[in-house]
């Protein structure tokens, strides 16, 4: 197998072009699936049998919540594989996810309260899924507030890697919660195994919304990247060529 | 019209969850454009202090 790709993935060079021209491949298809998921969420999906346009939410909860885990995902992955093989670049694509996390999954709780308050009576409890999420919002903020307290950058990206890999055992707790405890929260109703619950009219939208989303943080992580990039690279001269204008 | 807005009720949780997730996008887009604006700046503030020293 030809690993030349992996190896040029570590050259920071490399890294900022790629970036900056995969952006928009990345930004235009979102906006165009957030659009569609909106007005199809919004309008075309008929009133739940239940909860009427309440359930409208979760168009903007579960592609929230969605972000929440996935990013922390990448982030941990990203810390990972920066930890073991050394490569700058790793750590910067997981310092990048980090603010995208943390506002995503505060995105999450709000939305997530405001359709309790009318469904279950109440805006938060101490639910298992309620607060292991509370949990992953203040593991985002820990990694951030740890690398804001570290001087040297290096250091910096070791001590909050280790931080975001331990802190991946919350991913599947989270997940799992609704279906090791009881908990207000419903189980998954389209990331199960089997036929989504959910007619075409009313999941469509919602696999747009994700879609969407996740189109959305390619492209903020390449941006935040490519920022992360030029200030680990303090002399290079490659820089000079791309911060010419 | 009327009864879009209203949301079969629902209007004062509804519209705010969806204001609340459209202004984490918005600000996402706009502090990830300033941080690479940011990072491009101190970049190029760095080659001048070079250039001036060498």
């Amino acid at each position: 197998m030809n690993w030349t790709w992996f190896h040029r993935l570590a050259s920071p060079p490399h890294v900022y072009t790629l970036a900056a021209r995969l952006t928009p491949w990345f930004a235009w298809p979102a906006a165009l699936c957030i659009a569609a998921g909106l007005w199809g969420g919004l309008v075309l999906a008929p009133p739940d049998y239940q909860q009427g346009d309440g359930f409208r939410i979760i168009y903007v909860h579960a592609p929230s919540a969605w972000m929440s885990l996935m990013v922390y995902v990448t982030m941990a992955s990203a810390a990972a594989i920066g930890l073991i093989w050394r490569m700058k670049v790793a750590h910067a694509v997981a310092a990048s996810c980090a603010p995208i996390g943390a506002s995503f999954t505060f995105a999450a709780l709000v939305t997530g309260a405001l359709w309790g308050q009318p469904m279950w009576g109440t805006y938060w409890e101490w639910d298992p899924r309620l607060t292991s999420e509370l949990v992953l919002l203040f593991l985002y903020l820990g990694y951030i507030g740890l690398r804001a307290g570290i001087e040297d950058p290096q250091r910096a990206d070791r001590a909050s890697a280790v931080l975001a890999v331990v802190g991946v055992v919350n991913v599947p707790i989270i997940h799992y919660s609704v279906t090791w405890w009881n908990s207000l929260h419903q189980a998954p109703s389209v990331m199960r195994l089997g036929k989504p619950q959910m007619p075409a009219a009313m999941l469509v939208p919602l696999l747009l919304m994700l879609l969407g989303f996740t189109l959305l943080f390619i492209a903020l992580l390449l941006t935040r990247l490519r920022g992360e990039v030029l200030a680990r690279e303090r002399a290079a001269s490659w820089i000079r060529e791309v911060v010419r204008t | 019209m009327r009864a879009f807005f209203d949301m079969g009720g629902y209007a004062a949780f509804v519209w705010p969850a969806y204001g609340v997730t459209l202004a984490v996008v918005l600000l996402n887009i706009l502090s990830a454009r300033r941080a690479l604006e940011r990072s491009r700046a101190e970049a190029r503030r760095r080659l001048q202090m070079q250039g001036e020293a060498s």
